[in-house]
C-alpha cells in the first residue's frame, strides 16, 4: 500500500511525486515510457498568468495566483540552476536562432547578453544534426542588427569516426560528450582557442567586454554540471546556449535532475509499463493494474494523481470524432469543433481534457459532480487551456503538480 | 496472418520521435550502430517488403531492451531486431572467415549451460586456467573472447536441497503446505552456488519448501548469440519440467532478472502444456517477497544491518515492469540505507561485453555507472553495490573495483542466516 501513486512521469507528475515524498509520503510514479520532458526544450514557459487566471475554468483560474507562485518558487528552490523571477520576461534562442520570450530557464540558455552584443560568434560543431547555421545566422542578423555575426566551426577528434562514416552527430551526443570528463577538458580547449582566434593577443574579460563579444554554443548544456558551469565562468566572454529540436539534451537534463531528486527522497519510479486498468469502489480508486511482463501487477494506494499527459503524451487517445482518457476512462471536455484552418493558430482541440474542481478532483462536465474522491488530475490532462498558444505549459504543470504533491 | 498484422500495427505505433536512440547505450558510444529506431522500426518497413540492408548492422544491439522501456508508444523494438537477426540467420548461406570465428564463439557463449557444466566439475582448475593470461590470449585469438573481459569464475555446481525432485517423489503433496519452485539460472548454478543457497535459505526461513528441478539454461544467451531454435527447445524442456508444479499453482521464482524476463515474456508464447500458466506464476525473487509483505506473510523480525548500499537496477529487471521490489524490501530492514543509481546499462549485457570487438564498447557504455559508483564510494555515500543480475555484478566490480552482490545477502544478514561453502 502506497500513500500515493502518480500515473505519468512528466514535469507535472515528477513535481507532484517530489513534493509529496519530501512531505514524508511513500510515492510510486508509473510512467509508460520516458516522459515528454525529453522532447521539451527544458525551458519553463508560464504565459501571462494575470490574464489567463481571468479565463473561466483555466487551470490558473482554478488554482489561483498564490498556488502558481508557490509552484514556481518550489521548483526554483529545488533547482537553483533555473533563473527567472515572477513578472520578469527572459529571452531564449529557438533552435533556428530567433529570440523568444520565456519564463524560467537554466542560466546557460539566457540570451539576454545578445541585446548589447556587437560581435556574435556562432560555434558550429561539425556534423551536428538538425543544426542549420545559415538559417540561424540570418535570424540572428535580423534580431540583432547592431551586431556582426560570425561562424566558428569546431571539430572534435572524439567524433572522427562519425565524420569518416558521414554520419551526423546528434545534439544529444554532443551534449553528453561535453558533460563527460574528456568533454569538459575539450570544451576548455575550444573556449581558449576561440578567445585566441577572436580576441587575438588581448585575451581578457575587459577586451571581450570592450568588443561586446557573445558566443552562442549549440549542443552544449551546462545545467546541473558544476564542472561545465565553472569552465564557462572562466571564459572571457558570455556563452549563450541554444534550445534544440527533440529529443533535446536540455529537456533530458531536467528529466534526469527530477528523477534523481525523486529517487533520493525515497520515491520509486517505474518506467516502461503503463496502467492497463483501475479498480474502483464507488468513488474511490483502490488500485491500478500495471502492464508488467507475464501478468499485470496491482499497486494499491490511498490517493492517486493522474498526470498521463494529453494527446501527445498518451493520456488522451483520439479517434475519428471521439476521444477518451486512457487510464480511468474519465469523461472529457470536448470542444464543439476541434480544428480551424490556420495551422499555427488557436486550435480548439488543445482545450480537450478532464474538467476538475478547485481541488483538482475530476468532475462530470455537465453536472459538476465529483467523479473520483481520491484522484487528482494535473498537467496536460486538464481541460480548458492551450499550452501552444498561451506558452503556459511549464507553469500549469508546476503549479498543478506542486498542488497535488502538497495535498497527497 | 494475424502475426503480420501485429507486426504492422506495432510498426505504425512508432512516431519517429528518436527517444529510443537517444537512450540507447550502444548508439551513444558506437557510431556504426545506427540505433534502435533505424535498425528496428525504420528498417522493418524495408524488411516487410523483402528488402534488407547490410545485415551486419543488426549485430551491435546488445539486447538490453532499454529502447522498449523508453518507448512511449509501446513499440517492440528489440523484438523486431532479434526477429530480423533470426530471419537473417536462416537466409544467410555464405559465411565469411571472420564470421566463422564469431560463429564458433557464439556457439560457446550461447551455451552458458554446457560451459558451466564443464567448468564447475573442477571449478578450481578451470578458474586457474582462465586466470592464465596466455590462455586468455588464446581464447581471444581463436574465439574472439576478449582477454580483458571479466569472465565469471566457476564454483562447484549449485545443488538445491530438493534438486531433481519430481512429482513422483513428492507424491500428491504438491498442494499441501507452502511450496515454491526455484529457477536458479546458469549464473547461480555454475558460478555462484552460494547465492543460490542464500535464496533457498531466505525462502525456507519464510516457511516455504523449495523445489529445484534440473532446469536447462533459460535460453537468453542462446537467443542473444543467434541460436533461436535451440533457445525455444530449452524453453519447451523447462516448461515440461515446470508443468506439474504450474498445474498445482506453485509460484516459480527466478533470482536472475534475465531468466525472469524470458520466462515471463517469451515462454507464454511457446504453445506447450504449461505455457498458458507460466506468465501468471513466474515471479522475480523480490517481487515474490514483496507480495508476501503486502499479504503480511513475510517474516520481518529483522536484525539491524547498519550498511549503506548503492543499487543498480538491471536492464532486464526494468523491462519486467515491476519496479524495484528489492529496494522496497531492503528498506524495511532497520539500518539499511539504499541509494538507487540511475546511470544506465552496465554494458556487459549478458555476453555482449565478453566479445573481443565489443569489450571496449561495453566498458564505455558502463563508464557513467562506474564513475558514479566510484565517486559515491569516495564521498562515503555508500560502501558497496547491489544488483540482482550476475552479469551486472561482475561488470560493475570489474569496471569500478567496488564489491557488488545480489541483494539477497542483505536479507540473509537481517535474518541472521548463513550458508556453508
Amino acid at each position: 500500500m502506497w500513500d500515493g501513486i502518480v500515473v505519468g512521469g512528466g514535469l507535472a507528475g515528477l513535481t507532484a511525486g517530489i513534493r509529496a515524498s519530501e512531505r514524508g509520503k511513500r510515492i510510486l510514479i508509473i510512467s509508460e515510457g520516458v516522459g515528454s520532458l525529453t522532447y521539451s526544450s527544458g525551458v519553463i514557459d508560464l504565459g501571462e498568468v494575470g490574464r489567463l487566471q481571468g479565463l473561466e475554468n483555466h487551470p490558473y483560474a482554478l488554482l489561483g495566483e498564490t498556488v502558481v507562485r508557490s509552484g514556481l518558487n518550489y521548483f526554483q528552490a529545488l533547482f537553483p540552476d533555473y533563473q527567472g523571477k515572477w513578472g520578469e520576461i527572459l529571452q531564449v534562442l529557438t533552435p533556428l536562432g530567433s529570440p523568444r520570450r520565456a519564463g524560467l530557464m537554466p542560466e546557460g540558455l539566457n540570451a539576454e547578453a545578445l541585446q548589447d552584443a556587437r560581435q556574435i560568434v556562432l560555434v558550429a560543431p561539425e556534423g551536428m544534426k538538425d543544426f542549420f547555421p545559415d538559417v540561424i545566422m540570418a535570424n540572428l542578423e535580423r534580431a540583432y542588427p547592431q551586431s556582426v555575426v560570425k561562424l566558428y566551426p569546431i571539430r572534435m577528434d572524439e567524433f572522427e569516426a562519425w565524420r569518416v562514416l558521414g554520419k551526423s552527430v546528434t545534439g544529444m551526443d554532443y551534449a553528453k560528450f561535453w558533460r563527460s570528463v574528456a568533454g569538459s577538458e575539450g570544451l576548455k580547449r575550444v573556449l581558449n582557442g576561440l578567445a585566441q582566434d577572436i580576441l587575438g593577443k588581448s585575451v581578457t574579460p575587459e577586451a571581450a567586454s570592450r568588443e561586446k563579444l557573445v558566443v552562442i554554443f549549440p549542443g552544449l548544456v551546462a545545467a546541473f554540471s558544476n564542472t561545465l558551469k565553472e569552465a564557462l565562468s572562466k571564459a572571457p566572454f558570455s556563452v549563450v546556449e541554444m534550445t534544440a529540436f527533440p529529443p533535446s539534451a536540455c529537456g533530458q537534463a531536467l528529466y534526469d535532475a527530477l528523477k534523481q531528486k525523486f529517487r533520493a527522497l525515497g520515491g520509486e519510479l517505474l518506467v516502461g509499463a503503463g496502467v492497463r486498468s483501475v479498480e474502483l469502489i464507488g468513488k474511490t480508486c483502490k488500485q491500478v493494474m500495471v502492464k508488467s511482463k507475464g501478468r499485470d501487477t496491482a499497486f494499491s494506494a490511498r490517493s492517486f494523481v493522474l498526470a498521463s499527459g494529453g494527446i501527445f503524451g498518451g493520456g488522451i487517445e483520439v479517434g475519428p470524432g471521439n476521444a477518451r482518457e486512457t487510464v480511468f476512462g474519465l469523461p472529457l471536455h470536448l470542444p464543439a469543433t476541434w480544428t480551424q484552418a490556420e495551422f499555427l493558430g488557436e486550435q480548439p482541440y488543445a482545450q480537450m481534457g478532464i474538467e476538475v474542481n478547485r481541488e483538482l478532483r475530476p468532475v462530470d462536465p455537465r453536472s459538476g459532480e465529483v467523479l473520483l474522491e481520491n484522484v487528482r488530475v494535473i498537467g496536460r490532462t486538464l481541460a480548458h487551456w492551450d499550452p501552444w498558444v498561451e506558452h503556459s505549459g511549464g507553469g500549469v504543470s508546476l503549479a498543478s503538480g506542486w498542488f497535488a504533491g502538497e495535498k497527497m | 496472418m494475424s502475426d503480420v498484422q501485429d507486426r504492422v500495427t506495432n510498426l505504425d505505433a512508432c512516431i519517429k520521435c528518436s527517444a529510443c536512440t537517444a537512450q540507447c547505450p550502444v548508439a551513444a558510444v558506437y557510431p556504426l550502430f545506427l540505433g534502435p529506431k533505424s535498425v528496428g522500426p525504420d528498417a522493418e518497413r524495408f524488411r516487410l517488403e523483402g528488402v534488407d540492408m547490410d545485415p551486419s548492422y543488426l549485430d551491435y544491439c546488445s539486447n538490453c531492451k532499454t529502447c522498449e522501456v523508453t518507448c512511449p508508444s509501446g513499440v517492440k523494438i528489440t523484438s523486431m531486431i532479434l526477429n530480423a537477426r533470426e530471419t537473417r540467420g536462416n537466409t544467410t548461406s555464405k559465411v565469411e572467415r571472420e564470421n566463422l570465428e564469431h560463429q564458433v564463439r557464439d556457439l560457446v557463449l550461447g551455451r552458458a549451460e554446457y560451459l558451466g557444466r564443464a567448468g564447475s566439475v573442477w571449478s578450481g582448475l578451470t578458474n586457474r586456467v582462465l586466470g592464465i593470461p596466455m590462455f586468455r590470449g588464446l581464447l581471444e585469438r581463436t574465439l574472439g573472447i576478449s582477454r580483458q573481459a571479466p569472465l565469471p569464475a566457476y564454483h562447484s555446481k549449485f545443488k538445491g536441497q530438493k534438486r531433481g525432485q519430481t512429482m513422483k517423489s513428492t507424491g500428491n503433496s504438491l498442494t499441501a503446505g507452502k511450496k515454491v519452485v526455484y529457477f536458479p539460472g546458469c549464473f547461480v548454478t555454475y558460478n555462484d552456488a552460494l547465492t543460490g543457497q542464500a535464496v533457498l535459505k531466505v525462502l525456507e526461513h519464510n516457511g516455504y519448501e523449495v523445489i529445484v528441478p534440473s532446469f536447462h539454461c533459460c535460453g537468453v544467451p542462446l537467443q542473444a548469440n543467434g541460436h533461436f531454435s535451440e533457445a525455444r527447445d530449452n524453453a519447451r524442456k523447462n516448461i515440461a519440467l515446470m508443468d506439474p508444479y504450474l498445474q498445482a499453482k506453485l509460484p516459480v521464482i527466478a533470482g536472475c532478472t534475465s531468466c525472469g524476463l524470458v520466462l515471463k515474456e517469451d515462454y507464454p508464447s511457446m504453445e506447450v502444456n504449461g505455457s498458458e500458466r507460466i506468465g501468471e506464476q513466474v515471479y522475480d525473487l523480490f517481487e515474490f517477497l514483496w507480495e508476501l509483505h503486502e499479504r503480511k506473510e513475510l517474516r520481518e523480525d529483522f536484525r539491524e544491518v547498519p550498511v549503506s548500499l548503492g543499487y543498480h537496477a538491471p536492464c532486464h529487471l526494468k523491462a519486467q515492469g515491476i519496479g524495484t521490489p528489492s529496494v522496497r524490501i531492503l528498506r524495511l530492514i532497520p539500518g539499511v540505507l539504499v541509494q538507487e543509481l540511475d546511470a544506465g546499462c552496465c554494458g556487459l549485457s549478458g555476453s555482449f561485453g565478453f566479445k573481443q570487438e565489443k569489450y571496449d564498447l561495453a566498458m564505455q557504455i558502463g563508464e557513467p555507472l562506474f564513475d558514479q559508483v566510484q565517486h559515491s564510494v569516495a564521498k562515503g555515500e555508500f560502501q558497496s553495490m547491489m544488483t540482482e543480475c550476475g552479469g551486472c555484478q561482475i561488470q560493475i566490480q570489474h569496471g569500478s573495483g567496488v564489491k557488488t552482490e545480489h541483494p539477497v545477502w542483505v536479507l540473509m544478514q537481517a535474518y541472521g542466516l548463513e550458508v556453508n561453502d
